[in-house]
This record gives structure tokens, sequence and C-alpha cells, in this order.
């Protein structure tokens, strides 16, 4: 799989009422293929050049990353990893994903980033909701049993293939040429061909809701409007889970409620981070507290920082309450602490191999 | 469709008769119902509303400090409205807690997300104003004036509620248009963690209404945001005495 750096532009991913957006990515494009010419447009908001030449010239990835984010003179994030996939997400987490380190990068990530709505309905109503679940089944039964597509899914979740049908927007090149003014003739993007699934005995509150969430997927894609469910889990990310919508039986809840061993007591938290945030958290003398193996902190805890922001004094935590999770494929310590700071804000950390995560606000 | 004389003013006959017969009066109900015109909130939050309920084709603003409350407050209230049947919409949430909407009250069956809109954050919002009961709407930063009075007439036009979650520095004044109402969260205090020991249990938090529609009052009301039980509640008594101000009770002078 070719190492690739993404650019990925959050402003830029739709075509606003203005339609300005394709110019200003064809300008970010132009941008980037100063640096490299290799750079080509994936979709609208979103290009990627191979990292290797770049890397080389410029001293590293880090190097290249942040020549990118200046050169491109957009708001963007980068990033950088094994295959088009993996390097899309790492490029919206803000992370240089190691070679080799694709599969247990993508673990945690949801299998509603395939943007397979169906496969993601069908794999969450298994209790597979990460890509990491996925990648643990074997591959001959994925295929038998989901289709050849679900397949080069799995691969993808593997770490094995970083291309999935629907990832590239065909008609982007073209965009781009109209967008700088190249071709008059413009098109419309095609409309979807999605019809979504509908829920039994719609009344005419249901029939208008649907015909609302038509619009928005028209708008934004289909992978845009989502409805909840909740689930067995030991973890709010786990309990928590979003299904593209069109689901037949959203409403259901397996596990919902059910006694889970090790389960937070509630209230749950209401913001729960798709992408944990990295945080420090140190006590008295400014060292790193850390969870023993026995699952006792180092130290009491003084100060938090999140996202490398100012410290910020902890006036009470719980836990910590270790979790020994039986993950996809091997065994992962992690536990976990509530913390509230001084300016009343409560938050739920995760440590693994020494590094704090934010896992979930309660906002 | 109607028929329509021109040249024949309504007479008075054809309005509605100031003195109903008797027997009558008592069984006669107004066109659209009182419950048409409004959705339900929770009963805790009952007190922060004229009349107790959320208006349909108003705004509502809901800000607060980032991590204060503000996402709780607004996603409370769709609670009692999703749960008695209507549809609503939450867009511009990135990352909503599943868990903690339905421990909330909201039934989850008929509450969309659209986490991240984009720039169509508007746009889709407007989309949903026309089909859905209630929409939960954060825009990203400061809404632009356009954007505000589009919705906000969306809302009144579609009769729907619009509820705007405002957690920027901006403060309620990241929505230009002002809403009818405008909720905020001050002061707050979790409850239930010392210093390596128990767990969060609550969160008391002090709520403010003020707004064109307050009627010119200023309510304030002490809620736990949430319970223990994951939902909202009326903070009454059980704390330590001088713990925070009245509700919105009458006033004993």
């Amino acid at each position: 799989m070719e190492r690739l750096v993404v650019v990925w532009c959050p402003e830029l991913l739709e075509e606003g009422p203005r339609g300005e957006e394709a110019r200003r990515f064809a300008r970010v494009v132009a941008r980037a293929a100063e640096l490299c010419p290799w750079t080509h447009p994936v979709r609208l908001g979103v290009c990627a050049l191979p990292a290797r030449g770049p890397a080389r010239f410029f001293g590293g990835e880090e190097a290249v990353a942040a020549q990118l984010a200046v050169a491109v003179g957009e708001q963007a994030t980068i990033g950088v990893a094994d295959g088009l996939f993996a390097a899309v997400l790492a490029a919206r987490a803000e992370l240089i994903v190691p070679p080799g380190g694709t599969a247990d990068f993508l673990a945690p990530w949801s299998v509603a980033t395939l943007a397979r709505p169906d496969l993601a309905v069908t794999l969450q109503r298994l209790g597979i909701t990460t890509l990491g679940q996925l990648a643990a089944l074997p591959a001959a039964s994925v295929s038998d049993r989901f289709g050849a597509d679900a397949a080069l899914c799995h691969a993808v979740a593997r770490g094995e293939s970083g291309e999935l049908p629907g990832l590239r927007d065909r008609g982007i090149e073209r965009r781009l040429r109209v967008a700088r003014g190249e071709d008059p003739d413009r098109g419309d993007a095609p409309p979807s061909p999605f019809q979504p699934g509908f829920f039994g005995g719609a009344s005419e509150a249901d029939r208008r809701a649907a015909r609302a969430v038509v619009k928005v997927q028209a708008r934004l894609g289909i992978e845009a409007v989502l409805l909840g469910r909740v689930q067995g889990g030991r973890d709010p990310a786990a309990q928590s889970v979003l299904v593209p919508w069109g689901s037949p039986d959203a409403a259901s809840a397996p596990g919902a409620g059910a006694p889970w061993p090790g389960r937070l007591p509630p209230p749950a938290p209401a913001e729960v981070l798709r992408v944990p945030r990295r945080a420090e958290v140190v006590d008295a003398d400014g060292r790193a507290v850390a969870v023993s193996g026995r699952g006792l902190l180092s130290a009491p805890i003084e100060l938090v920082s999140v996202d490398e922001g100012p410290w910020q004094a902890v006036t009470g935590w719980a836990g910590p309450w270790p979790v020994t999770e039986r993950w996809w494929a091997t065994r992962r310590r992690t536990a976990r602490l509530q913390i509230v700071t001084e300016d009343g804000v409560a938050r739920l950390l995760r440590t693994e191999r020494g590094q704090w995560w934010v896992e979930a606000l309660y906002d | 469709m109607f028929a329509f004389q021109p040249g024949d003013p309504p007479s008075p006959r054809s309005r509605e008769p100031r003195v109903l017969p008797p027997g009558l009066a008592d069984r006669v109900r107004p066109t659209t119902p009182v419950a048409g015109r409004t959705l339900p909130v929770p009963g805790p939050l009952a007190p922060l509303f004229p009349g107790g309920s959320l208006r349909r084709g108003t705004t509502t603003t809901v800000a607060g400090r980032p991590g204060h409350g503000a996402t709780t407050l607004a996603l409370a209230l769709l609670a009692a409205a999703s749960a008695s049947g209507s549809w609503c919409a939450a867009v511009g949430l990135p990352d909503p807690g599943v868990v903690a909407a339905a421990g909330l009250g909201l039934d989850l069956r008929r509450v969309v997300f659209v986490p991240h809109p984009g720039n169509g954050w508007a746009e889709a919002a407007g989309d949903l104003l026309s089909g859905v009961d209630a929409v939960l709407v954060r825009p990203p930063g400061r809404a632009r004036l356009t954007a505000a009075r589009h919705l906000s007439a969306r809302a009144r036009e579609r009769q729907a509620a619009l509820v705007v979650l405002l957690e920027g520095d901006a403060g309620a004044s990241g929505w230009p248009e002002g809403g009818d109402l405008a909720l905020s969260v001050g002061e707050v205090a979790w409850e239930g963690v010392g210093r390596g020991h128990g767990h969060l249990r609550g969160r008391r938090a002090e709520v403010r209404v003020s707004g064109r529609r307050a009627a010119g009052r200023r309510t304030e009301c002490s809620l736990w945001l949430p319970a223990q039980s994951g939902a909202v509640a009326l903070l009454e008594g059980d704390g330590p005495a001088g713990d925070g101000p009245e509700g919105d009770g009458p006033e004993a002078a």
C-alpha cells in the first residue's frame, strides 16, 4: 500500500450556496501541487499526495505536514498513513500513523466510516461496531455472508487495502476544471441513487420527517443523517451508536439498560468524542500520573491539560476503574477516570500505554 | 376551494358568537388545540417556559460556557416532545452522547442527528424545520444574521420549534436575531466526586431565562442538569441552606 499524505479541508467538503468551495479547493490542490506535483484531488475538500518523495525532500513526514498546512491557505488538517482510507481518517484526526500501524489505528473507528449504511446496520445488529471488530472476522466468512463489497471493506479494516469503491469522487477532476474556468458546460452532481429504507406503519408525521431527511441526505450525503441507538458496552463510546438513517430497526436497543460488568454508573456524558483528545495528567510535582498494573494512581492528580491547552487545576476525580478488555486481537489494559476541573467541567479520561485521552465530556 | 363572494364583507354573524348557548360552551374547542400549538417539555423545565411548554414557531436559544451543561439542557428540551410522538432533529452536535440523550428522556426512534453538516448547517436545519416538530441546531461559531433570520422565519412559517445551542464565548449574542426565549446556564457544580473516590452523580446548575417571550420576567431555576438518573430534575431543599436562589415560585415578599 502506498504511503499517502492527505489534506482534509473541513470547510470545503460540501458545495455551499454560493458554489465557491470548488474554486477554493482547486486553489488548495494547486498550492499542494507546488510542493508535490503528484498531488491529486480525492473528492471535494480532500486531496492526497504520495508521502515518500516529499518526506525525503523536506526531511520527514512531520515536515511535509507542516509545509502543507502553511501552503494550502485554507483551514486544513493533515494526516499520513498507508493507503487512502486510513490516510483520510488520519487527516481527520491530524495524526501520522506509522508504517504498518494501519490496522491498530483503524480498530477503534466506527464501521460507519466505511460509508456502507446497509452493511453498517447489519454489522451493528451483530454487535460489530468498530473496524477492529470487523477485521477480527475471518475473511472467508465475511465474503460468504456479506458479499464481495463487504470483503473489500474487510480488507480495508485489516489494513490490507486502502481503496474502497466510492472513496474517490470520479467527477472531481472535471469539477475542478470547471471551477478553474476551463470547461464551460457544467453539470450538477448526479443525484444519489440510494432510496432510504423506511419504518413500517408510517404516519403522516413519519412521512414528512422522512421527506425532510431525504432532502438533507441529498444535500450532505447519505451518511450525514443518523439515528442513535443504545447498546451494551462498558464505555460511552461502545454504548452510543449512531446508525445511518434507513435502518429498519434503529429503535430496539440490544443490551440497553442491561447490567454490563464494569459499566460506568449514570449519568452518561452528553458528548462522546469520536476522536479522543490527547491529555496530560500530572501530580503536584509536575510528574506524569500513571496507573499501575494493580489499577492504582502513581500520585494524587493536580493538573490536567487537554490538547496541549493550558493547565487546569483538578478539583476532584473518581477512579481509576481498570478495564481489561477483550479487544479484537490482543488484550489491552486501560483504565478510566472521571476528572472535574476548577472551571466546573467534568471529563471522562482513559489511559492506555502511558498516554491519557479524553473520551467524553459531561457537557 | 372556499366560496368567496367579492363585495360581501364578513358579517358579524360569520364570526364566532360571543355568547355560546348553554350546554355548548363546555363542549367547544378552539380550532387549533392548545396542545397542537405547543410541544411538551420535561416537568422540571416547565417553569422556565411561558405556558409551561415549548411554543411552536418560536426560537429558543440555549447558551452556556463549553462543558457547563448547555448541550444537556438543549437536548433535554427535545425529550418530552420526542417521547410524546414528535419528530426532532439535532444538527451540528459533532459528538452526541446517545446514552445521555436516552437518559434525558429522548425517544431515539424519532430523533435524527446530523452531526457534521459543515457549511450546510443552516440549510440542513432549514430542510428539517419543514419536516419535524423541533430542531436543535448548533451553529459553528457566530451565526450570520441572514442565516439566523431565515431559520427563525422558517420555524415560524412551518410551526416548528427551533432550539439554538450557543456554547461559544459570544454566549446568547451568537444568535444575532436573539431568541424569543433565551435560556442560559450559569453557575454549575458537579456532585459525587472527591479526590480519588465516588463517581459523578449529578450537576447542580443555575438556569436563567429571558427574552422577548419571557414577558419581562427574569426567571431563575435551580436544576440537576442532569440528576443521577440521567434526566433533569428540580433541585429543591436537599442542598445546604441558602444554596442557590429560589425557583420562580411566587415571591412571598
